[in-house]
This record gives C-alpha cells, sequence and structure tokens, in this order.
C-alpha cells in the first residue's frame, strides 16, 4: 500500500513561507513608518507605528505621484503653447497618436495617469518635446525630415524614454520639492487654505520654470539624452521598428542649421554626430514594411 | 484514530494557503483604465477601472497583473495602472491594513491638484489650457491599436529582421 505523505509538511513549508512573506510585509511597514515626519512620535513597533497621523516623507522627483506628475505636466504643456502655434490637422494628428500610443504599450511605462498624447507645432525649426505626464510636441519641420514611419516612431519612442525616465521631474529643484512635500504634508481638510494654497501655487509656478528652462531654453542632460536614446533603441526593438530610423534622422542634423543656433533642436540637444555614434552599436535593425511607409506618407501627404 | 486528510483536501488547503500567499490589494493609480481580458493593451476591456478602485492581485505574467475588483469581476490590469501595493494583511494584522490605508488615502488626493491648477490660471490668464484640453481628448482605441500593429506586421505581428 502507497504510504500517505503527512499533510503537515507541505503546510509546514506554506506557512513558514507565509510567515517570512508576512514579516517582509511588516519590516516594509516598520520601514515605511520609520520615515514620518518630525514631531510625529517615531513609530517602536509595526503595531505602534499604524497611527493614522503618520506621514510618509517625500522628498525626490521619484516621490511625485502620477496625479502630480500630470497636473505638472499639464501646465508644462499649457506653456509650450503659448510659444508655438498648434499645426492643426485632424487626419495627422490622429495617426501620429496611434504610432504614440503603440510606441508607448512597448515602453517601460506604459500606463501614466491620462495616457500619451502628441500635438504637431507650426514651425519650421526641428524639434521635439516632452512634458512630464505625456504631453508630447514635434515641429512641422521635424516630420519633414522623417523619411518613414519607422524614423518618425524611433523619434518618439525617445520622446517616451523621456517621459519613462522622469527627466522633466529631475528638472524641478529639489528644495522647491521638499518645501512643497512639507506644505502638502501638514495640510488636513480636503482643500488647502488661502495661505498653504498661495505658497504652494509660487512653489508649482517655480517647478514648472524649472521645467521650462530644461525643456525648452537649455534642453535636458547630455546624460538624459543619451539615455533616452538608449531606451528609444529598446522599445523600436520590442516593437519590431527599424532602430536605424534614429541614426537616419540624427544624419539629417549633422551640419545643419534648421531651426537656428539659438532654438530649437541645437539649443537643446547633443551633438548629432556624438549620439549617432553613442546608439550606433545598440540598434536592432528590422525590415520596414511597405505598409507602414505607405500609411506613413498618406498621413503626411499634406504637411506644408 | 483520525483519518488523514484525502489527497483533495489537502490540494485544497495548500490551495487555500498560496492564495493567501498571494493575496495583495493594488490601487489603481491612473486616472481610467481597463480591466482586460487577456494580459494584452489590444484585449476587449471587461470594466473601466478609475482612480482609487482598490483590486485584489491572484496572479501575474510579463507585467501584467490578474485581478478581481471588489465587484468580484476578474480580468488583467498592466502593472504600471497600479500603486501602493499593499499587502493584503488583513491576515497578519489587521490594525496595519488601516494603517497603509490610511497613508494610501493621505496621499492619493494631495499635492498639485487642479485646485493649484486653477490657483496657476489665475494667475498666468495669457496661458491657455485649450489646446491641452483638446489633445487629451484624443484616443486610440484598443481595436485601432490592433489594427495599427496588425496592418503594420509591428510586435507579436512582426516582420523580419
Amino acid at each position: 500500500m502507497r504510504r500517505r505523505r503527512p499533510i503537515l509538511v507541505p503546510l509546514v513549508v506554506v506557512l513558514a513561507v507565509l510567515a517570512a512573506t508576512s514579516c517582509a510585509a511588516l519590516d516594509t511597514i516598520q520601514q515605511e513608518a520609520g520615515k514620518v515626519e518630525t514631531g510625529v512620535t517615531k513609530a517602536t513597533s509595526a503595531t505602534a507605528s499604524a497611527t493614522k497621523t503618520a506621514r510618509f516623507v517625500r522628498k525626490t522627483f521619484g516621490d511625485i505621484s502620477e496625479e502630480e506628475e500630470y497636473y505638472i505636466g499639464r501646465s508644462v504643456a499649457a506653456m509650450i503653447l503659448s510659444r508655438y502655434k498648434v499645426y492643426a490637422n485632424d487626419a495627422l494628428t490622429r495617426y501620429l497618436n496611434g504610432v504614440c500610443a503603440a510606441v508607448a504599450v512597448y515602453s517601460d511605462r506604459p500606463e501614466i495617469f491620462a495616457g500619451y498624447h502628441v500635438l504637431v507645432l507650426d514651425s519650421a525649426e526641428v524639434n521635439a518635446l516632452a512634458a512630464p505626464g505625456g504631453f508630447i510636441f514635434l515641429t512641422r519641420g521635424l516630420l519633414k525630415r522623417c523619411q518613414d514611419e519607422d524614423t518618425l516612431a524611433d523619434i518618439l519612442a525617445h520622446e517616451i524614454g523621456h517621459v519613462c525616465a522622469k527627466h522633466g521631474l529631475q528638472a524641478i529643484k529639489k528644495s522647491r520639492l521638499v518645501d512643497a512635500f512639507r506644505i502638502i504634508g501638514e495640510k488636513a481638510a480636503d482643500r488647502y487654505g488661502p495661505s498653504e494654497l498661495a505658497q504652494l501655487t509660487d512653489l508649482f509656478e517655480d517647478a514648472l520654470a524649472d521645467i521650462a528652462e530644461k525643456l525648452i531654453e537649455r534642453g535636458y542632460d547630455r546624460k538624459h539624452e543619451y539615455e533616452a536614446d538608449e531606451l528609444a533603441t529598446v522599445y523600436a526593438a520590442r516593437m519590431r521598428y527599424d532602430g536605424g530610423g534614429l541614426i537616419d534622422f540624427l544624419g539629417t542634423m549633422v551640419d545643419s542649421d534648421a531651426g537656428g543656433a539659438d532654438r530649437g533642436w541645437f539649443a537643446t540637444h547633443p551633438k548629432p554626430e556624438d549620439r549617432i555614434k553613442r546608439v550606433q552599436g545598440k540598434v536592432k535593425v528590422f525590415r520596414r514594411e511597405k505598409a507602414r511607409t505607405n500609411r506613413f506618407k498618406a498621413a503626411l501627404a499634406g504637411l506644408k | 484514530m483520525k483519518q488523514p486528510l484525502r489527497p483533495a483536501a489537502r490540494a485544497a488547503l495548500c490551495a487555500a494557503c498560496v492564495v493567501l500567499l498571494l493575496a495583495e490589494t493594488v490601487v489603481v493609480n491612473v486616472q481610467t483604465t481597463a480591466l482586460r481580458k487577456e494580459p494584452k493593451f489590444y484585449a476587449p476591456a471587461l470594466v473601466v477601472l478609475k482612480a482609487g478602485d482598490r483590486l485584489e492581485a491572484i496572479g501575474s505574467q510579463d507585467g501584467w497583473l490578474r485581478v478581481r475588483t471588489a465587484a468580484g469581476a476578474v480580468g488583467w490590469v498592466h502593472d504600471s495602472a497600479v500603486g501602493s501595493r499593499a499587502f493584503a494583511l488583513a491576515a497578519v494584522d489587521k490594525s496595519l491594513q488601516t494603517k497603509a490605508s490610511a497613508d494610501e488615502v493621505a496621499l492619493a488626493g494631495k499635492g498639485f491638484d487642479k485646485q493649484v491648477e486653477d490657483s496657476f490660471k489665475a494667475r498666468n490668464r495669457t496661458i491657455s489650457f485649450v489646446w491641452v484640453d483638446r489633445m487629451l481628448k484624443i484616443k486610440t482605441s484598443s481595436a485601432e491599436l490592433e489594427r495599427f500593429l496588425r496592418e503594420g506586421k509591428l510586435a507579436e505581428f512582426g516582420g523580419g529582421r
């Protein structure tokens, strides 16, 4: 007769794992509870830390919530749109948003608070801008330099890379965030009072100015541009877009004066030849399907 | 003497322990997302989920979580659409669950929000949000996404190298 294994063994194993997991959870909560603000009694045990007055201390851009990123991004987008006119072309805009939505799905942050969106700026300068929260802008001049959908997708993947890596939020000075998080942490009511709202709006405006300075005036740090290029090659490869499109586009920018020396691409991006050198060995080559190039040409046919 | 548990009962007991192990509460942290039939962005949506909805995670696969809603619907959400993974500590310590929830709730509706944006708008009347609101209305449906990928021979519908 087959000997029955007692239930005790698997049960003990499962309970041991459960206990370990629970301990891990307790540790996590204890660690988090350790980050209570000054003035709140520091917890000495996990249960004692279960006080409703405890607040997590938020310090860096990484602690900005999805919803806050969205509200910051909305205002940065509005600031960009106060400098540029929109190129209104429904069919083109729908197509660009289709490419963007598809690339986003294969990025590291497919879902952000209100999704990714693209608009075309009515400018002959060659430029692309990605605000936090997924607000992406491409100029007419940039679109005219794209030969096919693969090139366009690679550029959008670069912009989505900036959003995924939160490069815009990283431009906010840390001291502003610390001050903002302190005011936010002190708020008890559902709505801010006049004084705290005024202080928070000051900090919000300063944070927007930090981002706008990087994004529009000076450009992201070189390391962020290179990082976005690398992310673009990864996202493009996941989708089986030809990563060589990015190199083609950058190639058109070498020795070019599109956009002028003081505005647009050249004011905000590292030298294209440096970027080509860095990504050349990393791009994955795929066949550029005719169906993609055809729909790209159809969508951009009327572009001025 | 007591009879040992039958294999089926043993399996059920172990399964219950494993379910307890995996039970994890996640919170939707994007404005809206879909509970999908399969772990793919172009899979049909079963239910629309909103920011703050709490879900019980019951499995995972390639960046997707299999979840159960409060109403009992079961489907998939992408990992990037949820946050604040407080363990379902009910089985361990009820007070800790209260703590985790209290902190999540405390942070959920706070920070740079609509009230701050409205205050910013009042100070900067020349900055228009008309196009920002307009661009947010552009949506690509699941069906459009699938057609786009399929027709373009992209990703899993992909072409050769």
